[in-house]
């Protein structure tokens, strides 16, 4: 706790690279989680794809189904990945544990699955999904709730160590 | 060891100090003791001195050069004085207690006392048996330099040394094993490698208090990380100095156990265990090739077979492009069987290589190809699919560079591999998920194992990915917490 504290006081010094570096990470995220997620399609693991998210739904243009579809999707899920992570950074930085990463994962498949389900019309309510596809998507969201949270955490509670070095070397 | 106050010290009765040494060191019943009585000056001189790790013809041209005191001096007082100075060797040091001096003889030092006089000479003559450096076998190159590790310590220290003739260079010696007391060595940058870390490692190190340690630096890896049952290397082995060198100026550490030719390097990622000296003698963009074909090839000895039984069990996941896939006879076994039978096989095949001589290594080779694979399928026991998919699996386990790695991949391969057999794609998923949890949550003294991965660090993935050529690789990885960042002036290029 008294750690915590000192580092309440120097809330101020807070470097931007350390929220841009978040952002990559939340960039990163989002494209790999993505991509993951197209594979996870294409073998059948779950029925919906990423693509019916950010497009499907709204967007009803042939070039949705090719390549094109699936590079802009790829974009659009990282750019959005950035206000997750932005989200997090904000929120949940301090907490030093990988698990609050998978929580946050959980929470955020819940959400998109269960609350914002209506707001897709291409997405089958929750309770009509195949329980693959639930448990495929669930998996992804912790690995990807993982991969922001931590990384995100560890870079804050690293970077703080380091400063305390610093300044306790002079 | 006894405590520091009751250190029984030299006596200046040389009677004394003979018969404390053939009370504690059974002279006379160990052989490999030996001792010789010289009376210089009309005094009594005795040299105590280990057969066997001392250098004969040292020690007789040091003897000569005593008894020549006969013939050259008169001063019978001043013999002590007049013995040091005619002890012809750099490193000579008179020593107060008798314990230590046990000590030193028992390493194959000379220990010389003169009687009437209150200490004893301690001379490094030390000459261990061993082999001369030579290129380890598990981690060859093409092209690179050809010296290894061998079991001497310092040997070993001075390959370093070699490659790096930083006087900031570290190396600090420790004695482990109450009876062994076997030799560590610490070597750090101390302007570069992280300072507490340092002192973790000497803390651990100091509180070990075993009596001694044949097994060397794995037994000494087992105390000086958390996790003893966790299947995954936390520390990185290597037989090559131009790697240990290479990891002690990115601010590593690393421990070099005597009797042991491989050295510790501390603290290890996942990544690390990647990594080997070959892509690093390639041109920048073949060795980030090679890199990626071997990540690939890691990546198939975990997750091809647990795949590929998903496939067979589950065949509507198969995209209508892919459809080919899968045996087009099932066999007579389910195939998850199968597929364990025949990981077992290539274990077993494994270990009877290590211990098969050379000579029949050849007929080993055509049971396992010929006699095993063939057969198997003949006779309807596996279909010919789960050899291929097997063999590249194992295959995937041979590419990766570290042994140890390649053992606990394939380890949780096989877990993976029941999992899905069981519970098919429920199975499968979360059986990865559990995996790269594990991963994470994995830390080789406070390190995370999966860095720069998860936690992310775009820079460091980036020379994981990539090798990034010399010339661009000005700071050192963060996860060592330098003192120093800079490897070379920032503007260079």
């Amino acid at each position: 706790m008294k750690e915590e504290n000192q580092l309440e006081q120097n809330k101020r010094e807070e470097p931007l690279s350390l929220i841009a570096r978040a952002m990559i990470t939340g960039f990163t995220g989002g494209v790999i989680a993505s991509i993951a997620g197209f594979v996870m399609n294409y073998f059948n693991f779950t029925e919906i794809s990423p693509k019916s998210f950010v497009l499907k739904s709204w967007v009803r243009a042939s070039w949705v189904d090719g390549w094109l579809g699936t590079a802009i999707s790829i974009l659009i899920i990282g750019l959005l990945s950035l206000l997750i992570a932005l989200i997090y950074y904000i929120a949940l930085r301090k907490l030093y544990t990988m698990w609050m990463g998978v929580v946050f994962g959980i929470i955020l498949w819940g959400l998109i699955f269960f609350v914002l389900q209506p707001l897709f019309p291409n997405i089958p309510a929750f309770v009509d999904l195949e329980v693959n596809t639930l448990v495929s998507t669930a998996c992804l969201f912790i690995l990807y709730g993982t991969f922001i949270g931590y990384s995100i955490a560890y870079d804050y509670h690293d970077t703080k160590e380091k400063e305390q070095k610093e300044k306790e070397q002079g | 060891m006894g405590e520091k106050d009751n250190k029984i010290p030299v006596s200046s009765k040389i009677a004394e100090n003979e018969s404390y040494m053939t009370k504690k060191l059974g002279l006379g019943v160990s052989y490999d003791l030996g001792f010789r009585e010289l009376i210089i000056l009309k005094r009594k001189v005795h040299v105590f001195y280990l057969t066997g790790l001392c250098d004969s013809a040292i020690v007789q041209e040091i003897i000569k050069v005593l008894i020549a005191i006969n013939d050259n001096e008169s001063n019978q007082k001043k013999l002590p004085e007049i013995i040091e100075n005619r002890l012809i060797h750099q490193q000579l040091e008179p020593t107060e207690t008798m314990d230590e001096a046990i000590d030193q003889l028992l390493s194959g030092l000379i220990v010389v006392f003169v009687n009437g006089y209150k200490y004893a000479f301690v001379v490094d003559v030390r000459n261990y048996p061993g082999r001369s450096p030579e290129e380890p076998d598990t981690e060859r190159v093409v092209r690179g330099s050809r010296d290894g590790y061998t079991e001497n310590i310092v040997e070993n220290t001075a390959l370093n040394r070699r490659r790096i003739r930083d006087a900031r260079l570290r190396h600090e010696m420790m004695k482990v094993g109450e009876r062994s007391k076997t030799d560590v060595c610490l070597s750090y940058i101390e302007d570069v490698a992280d300072k507490g870390l340092i002192q973790l490692i000497k803390n651990r190190i100091k509180e070990i208090e075993i009596d001694g340690i044949s097994m060397a630096d794995k037994a000494l890896e087992e105390f000086v990380i958390d996790r003893k049952w966790n299947p995954y290397p936390l520390v990185r082995y290597t037989e090559r100095p131009d790697v240990a060198a290479n990891h002690l100026l990115e601010g590593h550490v690393i421990i070099i156990v005597d009797t042991s030719p491989s050295a510790i390097i501390l603290p290890t990622t996942y990544f690390h265990h990647l990594q080997h000296a070959e892509e690093y003698r390639q041109t920048p963009a073949l060795g980030t090739l090679v890199r990626w074909v071997r990540f690939f090839a890691v990546f198939l000895s975990i997750y091809l077979l647990p795949f590929w039984l998903l496939l067979v069990n589950d065949p509507t996941l198969l995209p209508p492009d892919l459809s080919y896939i899968g045996p087009t006879e099932m066999g007579n076994i389910p195939v998850m069987v199968q597929i364990l039978l025949a990981s077992i096989g290539i274990e077993f095949l494994r270990m009877a290589a290590i211990h098969t001589p050379t000579p029949l290594s050849t007929a080993l080779g055509l049971i396992a190809a010929v006699l095993i694979g063939q057969i198997a399928i003949d006779v309807g026991l596996f279909i010919p699919e789960v050899i291929l998919y097997t063999s590249i699996a194992a295959t995937g386990v041979y590419v990766t560079p570290s042994h140890e790695l390649s053992v606990a991949n394939k380890a949780i391969s096989i877990c993976i591999i029941i999992l899905t057999g069981f519970f098919g794609l429920i199975g499968f998923t979360i059986g990865i998920v559990l995996h790269v949890l594990f991963l994470t949550h994995m830390r080789s003294l406070r390190t995370p194992y999966l860095w720069p991965l998860i936690p992310f660090n775009p820079s460091a993935m980036l020379h994981t990915i990539f090798r990034i050529p010399a010339p661009f690789t000005n700071s050192r990885p963060s996860i060592v917490h330098p003192k120093n960042n800079y490897r070379q002036p920032d503007k260079k290029n």
